[in-house]
């Protein structure tokens, strides 16, 4: 008969231990264990105390009852105190005074939960034992942790749910604002060219030169306007994710940008890789037309190059162009950072370049020497699901 | 009170008459030969607030009947309410005022064959706590088959409770009287009210390694029920009776299906009783309640359908022995009550519990 009640007392614990844990979200990781609790033990009620400072604050109570929310005085700090572990006690005024049901006699069961406060379990009978808060010691400490983990699971959430937030709000203005600036930039451009249509012949070489500019300026603010969009939408929704020939999207590339006669574009055989045309494209795109663009030399050559680094490729875009300082390797890929000698540069393309590599898990970098050329390396995950 | 009449009118003066401006409990009999949605329909007509439920039978005094509605007043109702949707817990709990230093007691009739009962209890709990007893059971045909079997003024419904919140004191004994066979044993694994695992193996084959050689019997293809009325669960509590779990049939997965549902890692023995055993438990139930009152106005029992199942021409004793224990001590006492699929209570003034196969006896002062 005793080893059969030793058995029950441990299975009893097994049943408590399981029911710990299965949530996430703090009222229900309570719910599931302190229900179960109440209901086999034949107990009252239960409620979690936290302290914070000086003050302390009910973050859960079966049932639901009254806030506690109040100050702490001596008799309660002393009570509180005394609970290093865990400890029975006859129901008092003290007791009553935080508790979040009304209470006046029984026994409260206090466990210290540490940094997660304090444990209260309520029977108005004598339905626990000093033998029974020894035995669900080890059980209320794993649920001191899990309640802990609840916490910081929370924690993070509101974190993520704030930066889906501010991402959704930073998109959206993006958005707004490229194409409200659109509008009356068609009509700039609009204008501009009947101005040079009907008056080209009434204004003097500097009008004609200054309307020219102005024209140069509005295909620039287009091309930034264009680059935001592109940014703004990119990693916005999941992508399809299929086999990519890279061969045939580079050459598609090479096809689409103009390519002066003294540049010379090498490509290596590249790899099927499972991905997003569209995405590739800009990507390859933005970094061989800054190749072509910013080469001095009256051979340009620029190299397209992968190797393979098991789970990754690793590309390689290399010219023998200007260069780029050291100090601006960091900045390049932030939105809107440009060489400070660069006055074509919208500043944005580069960012779009780091945010693709993002969103299909790899890395960008680039060694360089001013005078010799650049290389951009960056790699790509082999197997990319689209959501990176 | 009991009315066999089967005329709406009649019924409905009847029950005016007795309540006298309280509102009413009524319990029908399945088998009655009434339009509910008529007889719904008149007692608003006539002003009258009522709630109530269909049960398998009633009980009238020392009398278990098929056909007939019994009556109850309510008094000093307070609140009354129907909260549907029981099974996707898709609702809220009204908020009650309850006074300091007031005695209340809460009457809940629940479609005893919806699913998710237990998580509304729960809800009571959480939400009125001590500050009122608890009692009911669970409508419902003895077909099985869910239908709508809760009522108020609102109509009827199924997957639905309907409860009542007075200011009366009431006195409650529970008992059901089955001891252990053989266990514990950890469900291992449930979902709702069908344990799909039991000490990690298929729980039938476990189920019928203890039955039949406890029971001498052999379990075969339509026997089930016939042998597992004998051999119900009981859900292991600390220092209390345990609470039982009705296996109800065996189905195409070797999986048991109970009334009432377990969650994993529970812990089950597996129970027997005898006619001797259940009827001593009625009257203790009974004895407990009776301890405790003072001046009872009216006796309801809720007594498992599936009890006079398993006693079958005895259950008359089982009945005998309530009804006279609340009568030796108070004679003048009215007493009505259900055969209900499924119980409804708290242990002393702990947690509220949803039973089976288990006596449930309110003395209402």
């Amino acid at each position: 008969m005793k080893i059969e009640n030793h058995i029950l007392d441990i299975l009893q614990l097994y049943e408590y231990a399981m029911a710990i844990g299965k949530s996430s979200d703090y009222k229900e990781s309570c719910d599931l264990f302190l229900k179960l609790l109440l209901k086999r033990k034949n107990l009252n009620a239960s409620w979690i105390l936290e302290k914070n400072e000086n003050h302390l604050q009910s973050s859960y109570s079966i049932p639901l009852g009254d806030e506690v929310k109040k100050e702490q005085n001596a008799s309660i700090a002393t009570l509180l105190e005394d609970v290093k572990v865990s400890k029975l006690l006859t129901a008092d005024d003290v007791l009553a005074s935080i508790a979040t049901i009304e209470i006046e006699s029984g026994v409260v069961a206090i466990f210290n939960l540490d940094a997660q406060g304090y444990l209260f379990l309520y029977t108005k009978k004598d339905n626990i034992s000093l033998k029974d808060i020894t035995q669900l010691q080890p059980v209320i400490n794993k649920f001191s942790t899990s309640l802990k983990a609840c916490k910081a699971f929370s924690a993070q959430e509101k974190l993520l749910k704030s930066l889906e937030i501010q991402n959704q709000e930073l998109s959206d203005y993006a958005h707004m604002v490229s194409h409200d600036l659109k509008s009356p930039l068609r009509s700039i451009d609009t204008l501009t060219a009947w101005l040079k249509d009907d008056y080209s012949d009434k204004l003097d070489a500097s009008g004609n030169k200054n309307l020219g500019l102005i024209r140069n300026s509005v295909e620039k603010m287009d091309t930034l306007i264009n680059g935001i969009l592109a940014y703004s939408t990119i990693g916005k929704n999941r992508f399809e994710v299929y086999d990519v020939d890279l061969n045939n999207l580079v050459k598609d590339v090479l096809s689409l940008i103009r390519i002066p006669d003294h540049i010379y574009i090498i490509t290596q055989d590249l790899p099927v890789i499972k991905g997003d045309k569209y995405r590739l494209q800009q990507l390859f795109q933005n970094l061989i037309t800054n190749a072509i663009a910013y080469n001095d030399k009256d051979k340009g050559l620029v190299e397209i190059d992968v190797k393979d680094q098991n789970e990754f490729w690793q590309f390689s875009v290399k010219d023998n162009g200007i260069g780029i300082e050291e100090t601006y390797f960091e900045k390049i890929f932030k939105t809107f950072q440009k060489l400070e000698n660069n006055k074509a540069s919208t500043g944005i393309g580069l960012s779009i370049v780091k945010k693709i590599v993002d969103l299909y898990g790899g890395t960008i970098w680039l060694t360089s020497e001013l005078g010799k050329g650049t290389t951009f390396y960056f790699t790509l995950k082999k197997q990319s699901n689209g959501t990176a | 009170m009991l009315i066999t009449s089967t005329n709406i009118t009649e019924i409905v003066s009847v029950i005016s008459d007795h309540v006298n401006q309280n509102a009413a409990l009524i319990t029908v009999g399945e088998h009655t030969e009434i339009d509910i949605d008529n007889l719904i329909e008149e007692l608003n007509t006539a002003g009258l607030r009522f709630m109530g439920g269909l049960f398998p039978k009633v009980i009238h005094g020392n009398s278990i009947l098929d056909k007939g509605i019994v009556i109850n007043t309510l008094n000093n109702l307070e609140s009354m309410f129907l909260i549907k949707n029981i099974s996707t817990k898709d609702y809220e709990i009204p908020e009650v005022h309850f006074k300091q230093n007031q005695d209340y007691s809460l009457f809940t009739y629940v479609d005893g064959l919806t699913s998710n009962i237990s998580h509304y209890l729960s809800e009571l709990y959480e939400h009125y706590g001590m500050q009122t007893n608890y009692f009911g059971g669970g409508a419902g045909s003895l077909s099985l088959e869910q239908q709508p079997c809760v009522f108020c003024n609102d109509g009827i419904f199924q997957d639905a409770a309907v409860f009542a919140v007075m200011s009366m004191s009431s006195r409650i004994g529970v008992r059901h009287g089955w001891s252990k066979v053989e266990g514990p044993f950890i469900v291992t694994k449930a979902e709702g009210n069908i344990i799909k695992e039991i000490n990690w193996r298929n729980p039938f084959e476990v189920y019928k390694e203890v039955v039949e050689a406890h029971s001498g019997k052999t379990f075969t293809d339509d026997n089930f029920f016939d042998i597992a009325k004998g051999y119900p669960f009981g859900i292991v509590k600390d220092n209390a009776e345990c609470i039982v779990r009705d296996p109800l049939m065996v189905n195409e997965n070797n999986e048991l299906v109970c009334v009432g549902e377990l969650e994993d890692n529970t812990l089950v023995d597996i129970l027997n009783g005898n006619e001797a055993s259940l009827i001593a438990a009625a009257e203790e139930a009974t004895k407990e309640s009776v301890a405790q009152a003072i001046m009872p106005r009216k006796a309801i029992i809720i007594d498992c359908i599936s009890r006079i199942l398993f006693l079958e021409e005895n259950f008359d004793k089982e009945l005998t022995a309530i009804t006279s224990t609340i009568q030796n001590h108070f004679p003048e006492v009215s007493i009505g009550g259900a055969l209900t699929l499924g119980e409804i209570s708290s242990y002393g003034e702990g947690f509220l519990e949803f039973y089976n196969k288990t006596v449930v006896v309110g003395l209402f002062e």
